[in-house]
């Protein structure tokens, strides 16, 4: 069986030690050389990353995985595996996730005619600020770079006014007061050296966790045998879901050691940027405005059942209801 | 795979089909032969997500804004402006049209409008001063070039925008390079007239006080240059927005020193929209091509072969470039950097290489791209401005530019201080 | 009537380039708006989607006025040696291959849209722009660069049939030639 595989960004790590080696190696030597890998990235395809699962359910590749908020535009519904300040550890993440499941595998079927796989993390987005701000309260009034609808939203209910600069602008924007905070994952900011112009690090998931979801064109997983799909459902939950997860809290932790020094970090030189303790008292209030505003205006987006659904299962395993 | 991509695009190009038309051509061919999947599925998404691109807008911009400079009379007192200060020199006028080339590319980010900005200008002079065509045209056709090292670039904002690097720092990068290489084109020229003076035409000096006076023709360029890079480096604009705040410049600045009319403005849409849908055409087949390339492994084979050959940094540069070379002489560039950047940049940068050096190193050979046949977009618009003479004639006129960028090739590889030294210092 | 039918759709596309051309002069003003309102602290927001759009919808509108002004580039070595009836015939293959392609892309576009239709799709950004409103614009220019290409393929059939090869060369030869001619 030949396979071919689009991954997501190829210079990040969730693709270089969990995807590429899943991919190109483990899979195949499990198969005993039934399955045969053709792996490339949506980034070097230079596919729009709003193509990638349009294409995926066309049948122009089998099998394609990328960040499930790049999918929105075309299923407002998938916001919901992703909300943002409601998983502050990985293990929360990945229950919130796992509840999600058969809302996203049903998004999948109906709307890229594609069958859900996998999710995997990357790491979770936190908050890179050039100003001194000692809670989420100080985020009213300063100007954001946000990314994704939702976090937008988030973000001007909570009185921050988001702004929307490129990744590798970012820096500059940072240091000349364009912007006076950024979202991103804790590991690409450090790698790409925001911490040169920033001074405060806001730890928290304001941004979620950026879910990758891996699927399978349809028409291809009905086209196996149960055989295969069961080796390939097995070999993809035990071999790569897993252990990205597992990585994930670890990585986490490290990434926040180097920003700020307290810690071991194992990726180069620490650095020391103020890490910003969120009070209790902060953090409900936050909540407040995402369960009063920012979840009812997604249940209306979404429309149909989804709100109720969405209550049933991540909603119960997060402990929070939209609409009272 | 490569044989079939070479003899294709050789094949049809030679039919006279049209280049962006012969990308998705082969791009069809990729699918039919060499892949098993129905990757023409793909076709309207990627033109779509190709052209639906706030970076692009740039090209028009840069575009509009050289008409506009054309067209208000602007251009033609800059070019005689310079010429003053700079006809002395054996060479004469071919300095005036490589100095006035410098001057635009630090207004516009594009080769092409800066190279037919300067050939509208400067052709009339030609045959009036008598000078070699050949060594005139070539002048243009190179000092062109210049548009996408000096900033604004937009091969530069590219560039940033598929490497995920700072283009504030990108342009700082490209500032002394192409100087430097603005003054070799220059060094060269003197050269090879004071050896051939029948090549050069006549040298003329002009009274100090005439070129004290002709300064003050050089103050709306100045203005335009100030704006555009002012605007970015304030971090009020980014550098897309830049090129919107160059047209609104080149506006008023032309209502100011020269002249704008309803019927001046309509002409330089008219040409904007022309040369715009020239180059999308061309970046839209090269993406799609792309994406069947990458779909059929291309990609992996480039990268096994490179890294399978197990080269010293140095040695695997050299590769780079003679690839860069080759391919250049049959690709159009903003083709050629889409297509290759997502495979070769990953690997450069493995090899210990500064991404923001590699950008400036990959813009040398992509100006010396857009000079050479047979596809070579500024050969084209220099003929396209000619009255008379051939295409070889421009050819032949830029084989000593061609040197001059090898040098600065052997220069960036030695010295990456040169491209690296600003944006450093400035950071 | 061939020479009828050319100089209608120069004409008419004359007249799309010129609203292209405002359609990007209007793009300028919102950009340098947007610019200018940041620096007073607020903003109007999603200059950068706009701006997206804007250049699929230029690019798809212009790309038929660049045919008929034979703005799109050709490599004329071969060509160029050839004279009358041959280089008549280079320009009919030419043309033939760039109908076709184009007409592929419009009949390929269409699912981009209707996709859009179908899942009610809408921009992930906070301006929540509904796809299909500026992707049938965007569409609709390709369909009519598929047309203009066949309609100028058939007229330029007929030139040549005619053995109007001077005639032929200035509807669908390449731009060289033309500067030369005046
Ligand atoms: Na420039
Ligand atoms: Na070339």
């Amino acid at each position: 069986e030949d396979l071919s595989v689009v991954g997501s960004w190829s210079g990040l790590p969730l693709h270089k030690q969990f995807e590429a080696p899943f991919w190109n190696e483990t899979l195949p030597a499990a198969s005993g050389g039934q399955i045969n890998v053709a792996l490339t990235t949506h980034n070097q395809m230079n596919l729009g990353v709003g193509d990638v699962f349009r294409l995926l359910g066309d049948g122009v590749y089998d099998v394609a995985m990328t960040v499930a908020d790049y999918a929105v535009a075309d299923a407002p519904e998938l916001e919901g595996l992703d909300v943002p300040l409601l998983a502050l550890t990985a293990d929360e993440a990945r229950a919130m996730v796992d509840a999600a499941r058969p809302m996203v595998e049903d998004i999948y079927n109906a709307r890229f005619n594609s069958h859900v796989l996998a999710i995997a993390p990357y790491p979770p987005q936190v908050v890179f600020c050039n100003a001194e701000i000692n809670g989420l309260d100080d985020l009213k009034g300063k100007k954001v770079r946000g990314s994704g609808r939702m976090t937008t939203l988030f973000l001007e209910a909570l009185g921050a006014e988001g702004v929307n600069v490129s990744f590798s602008e970012v820096p500059g924007a940072l240091q000349k007061g364009v912007v006076d905070c950024a979202i991103t994952g804790a590991g690409s900011g450090y790698s790409a050296g925001w911490w040169e112009v920033s001074t405060h690090l806001l730890p928290i998931p304001l941004g979620g966790w950026d879910s990758v979801v891996t699927a399978i064109n349809l028409d291809k997983w009905n086209s196996l045998g149960a055989d295969t799909q069961e080796l390939i459902a097995a070999q993809v939950a035990s071999e790569f879901e897993a252990p990205a997860w597992a990585d994930a809290q670890g990585a986490l932790e490290n990434d926040i050691a180097c920003l700020t020094g307290n810690g071991d970090c194992a990726s180069g030189d620490k650095r020391g940027m103020t890490l910003v303790e969120v009070s209790d008292a902060d953090f409900a209030k936050a909540r407040e405005v995402l369960v009063s505003k920012v979840l009812p205006d997604w249940a209306e987006r979404a429309g149909g059942d989804w709100a109720e659904r969405w209550n049933a299962s991540v909603g119960e395993t997060v402990g929070v209801k939209i609409g009272g | 795979m490569i044989g079939y991509l070479t003899l294709g695009l050789l094949g049809l190009l030679s039919l006279s089909i049209p280049v962006g038309i012969v990308l998705f051509l082969l791009g069809f061919g990729i699918d039919a032969f060499f892949s098993p999947f129905p990757l023409t599925r793909g076709l309207g998404n990627l033109v779509w997500s190709t052209s639906n691109n706030a970076t692009l807008i740039a090209i028009p911009f840069f575009v509009l804004l050289g008409e506009i400079l054309v067209r208000s009379g602007l251009a033609t007192r800059t070019y005689a402006a310079l010429d003053r200060w700079v006809s002395w020199l054996p060479g004469g006028l071919v300095h005036a049209n490589i100095a006035t080339a410098t001057m635009f590319s630090a207004t516009s980010g594009s080769s092409v409008a800066t190279a037919a900005t300067v050939a509208t200008v400067a052709m009339p002079q030609a045959e009036k001063l008598g000078y070699d065509p050949k060594l005139f045209s070539g002048a243009i056709a190179a000092g062109g070039t210049l548009g996408i090292m000096i900033p604004p670039s937009i091969n530069l904002i590219v560039y940033g925008f598929l490497t995920q690097t700072s283009i504030p720092r990108l342009f700082l990068a490209g500032l002394l390079p192409g100087i430097a290489l603005a003054l070799g084109f220059v060094l060269v020229t003197a050269l090879i007239c004071a050896i051939r003076p029948s090549l050069g035409g006549q040298r003329r000096v002009f009274p100090l006080s005439e070129m004290i006076r002709a300064l003050a023709e050089l103050i709306p360029i100045i203005l335009l240059f100030t704006m555009i890079i002012g605007t970015i480096y304030k971090g009020w604009a980014t550098p897309t927005e830049a090129a919107a705040v160059g047209v609104a410049g080149a506006l008023v600045i032309a209502a100011i020193f020269g002249g704008v009319s309803i019927a001046m403005l309509g002409e330089a849409i008219l040409g904007t929209v022309k040369i715009t849908s020239m180059i999308m055409l061309v970046v839209i087949g090269a993406s799609f091509l792309n994406f069947t390339l990458a779909s059929a492994g291309i990609g992996r084979e480039l990268q096994s072969f490179l890294g399978g050959l197990g080269l010293s940094p140095l040695a695997f540069m050299m590769v780079i470039v003679v690839i860069y070379i080759v391919l250049g002489f049959f690709i159009e560039t903003l083709s050629l950097m889409v297509v290759t950047i997502p495979i070769i940049v990953p690997l450069v940068v493995e090899q210990g290489y500064d991404p923001i050096w590699f950008g400036i190193l990959m813009i040398v050979l992509i100006e010396m791209a857009l000079i050479t046949p047979p596809v070579g977009l500024n050969l084209y618009v220099v003929q396209g401005a000619r009255k008379s003479g051939t295409m070889s004639e421009v050819m032949l006129g830029t084989l000593p530019y061609i040197a001059a960028m090898l040098a600065m090739v052997v220069a960036l590889i030695a010295f990456p201080q040169i491209a690296l030294y600003l944006p450093d210092a400035l950071q | 009537m061939a020479q009828i039918l050319l100089s209608g759709l120069r004409r008419m596309n004359r007249a799309i380039a010129i609203l292209v051309g405002v359609l990007l002069l209007a793009c300028v003003v919102f950009v340098l708006a947007d610019i200018v309102l940041r620096q007073m602290g607020s903003s109007l927001g999603g200059t950068d989607e706009i701006s997206g759009y804007v250049m699929a919808i230029a690019t798809s509108w212009g790309m038929a006025f660049t045919l008929i002004e034979l703005g799109h580039v050709r490599i004329d070595i071969l060509r160029g040696r050839a004279t009358g009836g041959a280089r008549a015939l280079f320009d009919l293959t030419a043309m033939l291959a760039l109908a076709v392609t184009v007409t592929l892309i419009a009949v390929r576009g269409w699912p981009v849209l209707s996709r859009s239709l179908a899942n009610s799709s809408r921009a992930n950004t906070p301006l929540e722009t509904p796809l299909a409103l500026v992707q049938a614009p965007w569409l609709a220019g390709w369909i009519w660069f598929a047309l203009v290409s066949w309609l100028t393929f058939v007229a330029a059939l007929m030139l040549i049939a005619r053995r109007d090869f001077s005639a032929s060369e200035a509807a669908i030869g390449t731009f060289g030639e033309l500067d030369a001619l005046k």
